[in-house]
């Protein structure tokens, strides 16, 4: 498809201008000439109709949740609910400058102060921050408070423990936070290996970081273990709340040993993820740490029945961002809270680990899982035995494309013997039956075209916009802007087909 | 429930193929002891029509603030969005994806991306755009982790008037890696470039200054860029008003080798200070120790032109530890938003907005001036921002403005905590306000 730049017709305008251009104000005797761009900078020239036509057309190209089934795997991509768009579109939330006075923002305070009893009730933690933006901008905020924890005790630890399985953004977290690296195995369980935690565990370690259930969709039963051999060596837990949608009303990290959990919004609590955010990645924390969180939380004080900005103290680790949160995804947080209650939660939790465990069971003779037991709200399975057809996970995940599904995430988690060409699926609460029977059959279809035509695989994907895309190409003639394009205009020849638009 | 499709008789029939009698057998391997043995205290669940009654009932514990045009900046701007913007922005299809992994389902997101790029680069001047950090403040943390990168020198130096939370942010940010952090003071409304010289050396991995300022000050950059590159060091230019960069002189026309600029100003509303978003810019030799997601251009396999995420090689999900950054989702769904806005705005647009922005703003000051009860402690060029100290009573001012449907300018004082600014207020001036509403705010403030 074009680019809106190709669209461009000089003297169109997008906008409406201003009528009174306040010529009694001169610019140029207010600003000497050196501060000021010469030309006026180039962009586009479109009207409305064009904008709308092309990012409309442009939009056809994206698959999201309301287009059908996305099961990703770790990433919880469940029905966003309407209302709450709704709801965090009030003009009251919308309009709302940060820094105006307490009194104007009475409502934006009490819905921050709520969602936090809310979130520490399902969590079993003691107070959160709403600061960070995003699943590892909160797992930096805990890491951060962790360390500054051991530095008010005077304790120098530098290592961080991380299963094998992990999200990248746990070792990357833990780098920024200054912090060495200790991979942990996991076992044949697919979870935390005991002996070799003990024995990595020691005074100059943090802790440990985990998801729970793990990446592989697994809870680990060793937890009530993992947590005395933290603990006992002065350790903290960490608790990578990517996963919670297998545990409302269920377990709770703060009962488990966990220290400071962090949550993704964007995942259990149904805000989407809209292609790569907005979310946010609240963090919870036991009372011993509530004194290093960011500041500022939210307070109430009980004699004016007033909410305000409470400061943190001097031991917080302060700022991580400007202003206090996203404040619009914890609208939609609270939103569909409410529209739950403590069963609804339970119902969501339950259901998607029946579907994760039905989808287990239909394909677990096609796809071999990483590891044969029950699975959480995930399951992991495996496309190994097709290798040998010349099949690699990845053609599995194009072929699916061209049935009009999302494929699930693959080649994660990584880590051998149990992980490779892994295919994670995550089929959440607001799936029904007859789309994951569609699915199954459909992934028991691809798994025969692998045997008898490879090539429908290796060639997938054929209904999309376009096909696979070359990758090294891309780092090699680096365009990443439409200038570098024009640069480069004399050596592209693109096979454009839709040239009208 | 209207959320979860599955009937409770599916859901029987779903665990009879698993093979298990109930639900309970599939949560066997959670130990007994750390299961919640009560039901979680929240409030009941609302029907949808009393969900809102008690949402919009907390909304209105909130002032009117569509009604309210805020006299206050300070890092967060409220400009007008066209309509275009908002209708298109309710399309699912940008709001119910996941991040672009699969790039034949994800054309959409990759190519709006790669158009915000082009823009900015043409307006920052500068090649390689980062789109989506966080915000402004964790952009300009994320610009010295990547200045520390790339110079392996250890100290970095602050204009004192850097917003106060990006200032924090950084501090936050760096303070695990030992680094150190030299504050700049002002003179005059702008960063003082004398300081500089003094603070400057060998050991120096950045220099940060935003412009317009805090006080909404144009810094001198050439001269303050020329000054840092005797050193070996890197110059950062942090940007909180991105309205500014329709008129002013580019970054990259100026010596910035890393610009963190929020691009809130672009079609983003205020939402209580977020989400926003912030971009990244600086020179091609850097890509490899640029922080988070940047989108690239390439063929498929047919040869048609398409979009994907590139230079993935520096990205937490491969390198892990030894990643730029540990940043994965970012706030791309604002990208498109800025996108959409900056292509409605187009050429005339921008420079249009930017240059009305800066006349209104200058318009408010000359008659505030005029009118005798404010006087102007600096005299520097600056954008839609400016510094006044006030001769009467904070508190009837406020008062006043508020009876007249406007949140009152930032009190510098209160919000840096600095005595000299008792006084003093930050005035913002969008292009929301008409020359009528800018004579009345006069009239009610020379009373």
């Amino acid at each position: 498809m074009k680019l809106i730049f190709e669209k461009s017709v000089p003297g169109r305008d997008g906008v409406s201008l201003p009528k009174d251009l306040f010529n009694d104000i001169k610019l140029e005797e207010l600003l000497p000439a050196e501060l000021l761009e010469q030309e006026k900078k180039s962009l586009t020239e479109v009207s409305e109709v064009d904008v709308i036509r092309h990012f409309t057309r442009l939009s056809k190209f994206n698959y999201g949740v309301d287009d059908g089934l996305y099961p990703l795997g770790s990433c919880t991509m469940k029905y966003n609910p309407r209302i709450n768009e709704k709801m965090a579109g009030l003009a009251n939330f919308v309009y709302a400058h940060p820094l105006s006075s307490p009194e104007l923002i009475q409502g934006s305070l009490e819905l921050m102060y709520r969602l936090n009893q809310m979130l520490c009730e399902i969590t079993g933690m003691d107070q959160f921050t709403m600061a960070p933006a995003s699943g590892a901008h909160g797992e930096l905020t805990g890491i951060l408070i962790m360390r500054k924890h051991f530095l008010e005790l005077g304790e120098k630890r530098n290592k961080m423990l991380i299963p094998d399985s992990a999200h990248g953004t746990n070792p990357a977290s833990a780098a920024m936070g200054g912090f060495e690296v200790v991979e942990i195995k996991s076992n044949e369980r697919g979870t935390v290996d005991l002996d070799s935690l003990a024995q990595a565990m020691d005074e100059n370690t943090v802790g440990l970081m985990l998801t729970n259930p793990n990446t592989v969709g697994l809870f680990d039963e060793g937890i009530e273990t993992i947590q005395r051999i933290i603990h006992d060596k002065g350790g903290l837990l960490y608790y990578d709340g990517a996963n919670l949608n297998a545990s409302l009303g269920i377990n709770r990290p703060g009962d488990a040993g966990f220290d400071v959990v962090h949550l993704n919004l964007h995942k259990t609590f149904s805000t989407p993820h809209g292609g790569g955010g907005p979310g946010a990645g609240v963090i919870g924390v036991k009372s011993k740490l509530i004194p290093y969180l960011p500041t500022p939380i939210v307070g109430f004080n009980e004699n004016s029945k007033k909410y305000y900005f409470k400061d943190v103290g001097t031991k917080s680790i302060g700022m991580v961002r400007s202003f206090w949160g996203n404040f619009s995804v914890l609208v939609k947080t609270f939103t569909w809270i409410l529209s739950l209650g403590a069963e609804g939660l339970y119902q969501c939790s339950k259901a998607s680990i029946i579907n994760a465990n039905y989808v287990l069971t239909k394909l677990k003779d096609y796809y071999k899982p990483s590891y044969d037991r029950f699975c959480g709200h995930e399951c992991t399975l495996t496309g190994r035995e097709y290798k040998k057809y010349g099949i690699k996970t990845l053609d599995i995940a194009k072929r699916l494309m061209d049935y009009g599904f999302h494929p699930p995430t693959i080649y994660f988690p990584h880590f051998e013997p149990y992980a490779e060409e892994t295919i994670m699926i995550e089929p959440p609460e607001s799936e029904g039956k007859e789309v994951l029977d569609d699915f199954i059959k459909i992934m028991i279809k691809i798994s025969k075209e692998a045997k008898e035509s490879p090539e429908l695989l290796t060639s997938a994907p054929q209904r999309t916009p376009i096909s696979r895309t070359d990758d090294v190409l891309a780092v090699k003639r680096p365009i990443l802007t439409y200038d570098d394009e024009l640069e480069l205009k004399d050596e592209l020849n693109y096979q454009e087909k839709d040239i009208n638009y | 429930m209207r959320y979860i499709p599955s009937t409770e008789e599916q859901q029987k029939e779903m665990l009879k193929e698993i093979g298990v009698s109930s639900f309970e057998e599939l949560i066997e391997s959670i130990p007994e002891k750390v299961r919640l043995k009560k039901k979680l205290e929240l409030p009941p669940a609302l029907t949808e029509y009393e969900l809102e009654d008690e949402i919009v009932g907390i909304a209105q514990k909130n002032a009117d603030f569509y009604k309210l045009k805020p006299l206050i900046g300070a890092g967060a701007y409220r400009h007008f969005i066209p309509e275009a913007e908002k209708a298109l922005m309710q399309r699912e299809e940008f709001w119910t994806c996941y991040t672009p992994y699969q790039p034949e389902l994800s054309q959409a997101t990759l190519q709006s991306i790669f158009e915000f790029q082009s823009y900015i680069s043409r307006l920052t001047k500068m090649p390689v755009v980062v789109p989506s950090i966080f915000d402004g403040a964790s952009a300009t943390a994320e610009a010295a982790l990547m200045a520390l990168r790339l110079t392996h020198k250890d100290k970095i130096i602050l204009s004192s008037l850097l917003h106060p939370h990006y200032q924090e942010t950084v501090k936050t940010y760096l303070e695990p890696h030992g680094i150190n952090i030299v504050e700049l003071p002002f003179q005059n409304g702008l960063t003082a470039l004398d300081q500089l010289k003094h603070s400057l050396d060998d050991n120096t991995a950045a220099v940060i200054v935003q412009s317009p300022n805090f006080f909404g000050g144009i810094e001198d950059i050439e001269t303050l860029s020329k000054l840092t590159h005797q050193k070996k060091t890197l110059f950062i230019q942090v940007i909180t008003e991105a309205m500014s960069l329709g008129i002013l002189k580019s970054p990259g026309n100026m010596g910035a080798d890393i610009v963190a600029g929020s691009s809130q100003s672009f079609g983003l509303d205020l939402n209580f200070g977020g989400p926003h978003n912030a971009f990244l810019a600086t020179k091609k030799e850097y890509i490899r120790q640029i922080p988070g997601r940047i989108i690239g251009e390439t063929n498929d396999k047919d040869g048609k032109r398409c979009f994907v995420m590139t230079f993935r090689a520096r990205e937490q999900d491969i390198r892990r530890e030894k990643a730029t950054s540990n940043m994965c989702t970012n706030h791309n769904l604002n990208v498109t938003a800025a996108n959409i806005y900056l292509s409605l705005l187009g050429t005339e647009g921008i420079y249009q907005y930017s240059l009305i922005n800066f006349k209104k703003a200058h318009y408010l000051e000359k008659q505030l001036l005029k009118s005798g009860r404010f006087t102007n402690p600096f005299q520097y060029p600056y954008y839609n921002e400016f510094l006044v100290n006030y001769q009467g009573d904070m508190e009837i001012l406020k008062k006043r403005l508020l009876e007249n449907n406007l949140i009152p300018p930032l009190e510098v004082g209160q919000f840096t905590l600095k005595e000299d600014f008792k006084k003093s207020l930050l005035f913002a001036v969008t292009e929301i306000f008409s020359r009528e509403e800018l004579d009345k705010i006069t009239a009610i403030l020379s009373r």
